[in-house]
């Protein structure tokens, strides 16, 4: 089928902007659409207002009341959260103390010490490792299932995303999920994973391509390793 | 529900979440959960799945809020996009899409008429959409619909129509273009 159309009325980058605010992409082209959207941010603002655009059509669904008790389950999903928050999720405040202390792994965990003394449970910490560089934070709160990693100095690559993995003493990595450059993630952890996040499991990062690995195992390089001890 | 005089209630909460507080995520939710609700019901068509990520949705807002800008977007708009996003993401994660059904685009119906629970301004945003959509070829804008209404992919739609799979990129694309000329105006 001919199809002449000229498609050069307008940015490839606002085409694609358009395509994945519209949700048509799938597999790969979407989790790369997802990356620009996280790191740039003249292509999330192109997102953003083909968003605006589409988000009228939205009239046309029925509101439909979510069932009473969602609430609850929501409320108790969130992140613990204490008056030590704003500092605690501050990259700055992260970036900053990297650079203040030559003596990071000893700082960090004072300061977790500190801030973990603030919270009720008493959850495992790693300074997950690697070439010389404490590269993230990690606080595994088994009571609520999740772990908030906190990047301390990676930096990120191009074309390559940091993937979390948790390794118990069987040594078989567990993916638990993708990490960030630029902001603290808080994943959640299946239950079979909070039984195997035990003191002296290991909690490790590899590079994954975009959307990270789909064979369930580490395809890219292991640059950093931590193990988890209680405060 | 009053989203125009909400609007300004949504936004001040959504300044506040990232401060850490319950409270004002709580307001968000019991002012926009239905109609989140339904965004992802539509898209998954299952409860279960749908209540799952409508909890993702909130969890997302409370750890994002500091993203929101009110000087660029609506909190609707913001919200209605947070909540597309995860059901499509959950879509793609565990199945095809729902609506598989076959879509005969030359006897394609029109966009229908907005419901009639909007506000004022929602139905303005509505009819200005609406009368750009109407501009599209048929087959265009079935396929658009296909894509914000049900979660298609490109495949998802190629198939349901049955063209090839670059002329659905094609349609999809000449659509959008058009769209956004005609909403420019």
């Amino acid at each position: 089928m001919t199809d002449t159309f000229d498609h050069s009325s307008l940015p490839e980058d606002d085409l694609l902007a358009a395509e994945y605010a519209l949700g048509v992409l799938s597999g790969m082209d979407r989790a790369t659409a997802q990356q620009r959207v996280a790191r740039d941010r003249a292509f999330a603002l192109m997102v953003a207002e083909w968003e605006h655009r589409l988000a009228p059509w939205a009239a046309e669904i029925d509101e439909v009341a979510p069932p009473a008790q969602l609430w609850q389950q929501i409320a108790a999903a969130l992140p613990a959260q204490t008056q030590g928050v704003g500092l605690w999720n501050s990259l700055t405040f992260w970036r900053g103390f990297a650079v203040a202390t030559g003596a990071l792994a000893a700082a960090c965990l004072a300061a977790l010490i500190y801030l973990g003394a603030l919270t009720q449970q008493q959850p495992l910490v790693a300074t997950i490792e690697g070439g010389g560089h404490r590269h993230f934070v990690a606080t595994l709160d088994a009571g609520r299932g999740t772990v908030a990693v906190v990047p301390a100095a990676f930096s990120a690559d191009a074309t390559r995303i940091p993937e979390l993995w948790l390794i118990p003493p069987d040594g078989k990595p567990r993916p638990v999920g993708l990490l960030r450059a630029d902001q603290t993630v808080t994943l959640a952890l299946p239950p079979d994973l909070v039984a195997l996040a035990r003191k002296d499991a290991v909690l490790a990062v590899s590079l994954e391509p975009p959307g990270g690995s789909t064979t369930g195992q580490p395809t890219g390089p292991v640059i950093a390793t931590g193990k988890l001890t209680s405060l | 529900m009053d989203l125009d005089a909400n609007r300004s209630l949504i936004t001040a909460a959504l300044g506040r979440i990232p401060g850490g507080d319950r409270a004002a995520l709580q307001t968000v939710y019991r002012l926009t959960s239905a109609k989140l609700f339904g965004v992802c019901l539509r898209i998954l068509g299952e409860r279960g799945e749908a209540e799952d990520v409508l909890q993702e949705v909130y969890v997302t807002v409370w750890r994002k809020a500091a993203d929101f800008d009110a000087t660029r977007s609506s909190p609707m708009t913001w919200l209605i996009a947070i909540a597309r996003n995860r059901a499509i993401d959950r879509l793609r994660a565990t199945r095809q899409s729902r609506n598989m059904d076959p879509i005969d685009h030359a006897a394609a119906v029109a966009d229908p008429a907005p419901a009639a629970d909007g506000t004022v301004e929602a139905a303005q945003e509505h009819a200005r959409l609406h009368g750009c959509l109407e501009g599209l070829a048929s087959h265009e804008r079935a396929a658009l619909r296909g894509a914000f209404f049900d979660g298609n992919t490109y495949e998802d739609l190629a198939a349901r129509m049955k063209v090839p799979l670059g002329t659905m990129k094609s349609w999809i694309r000449r659509a959008m273009i058009k769209l956004k000329a005609c909403l420019e105006q």
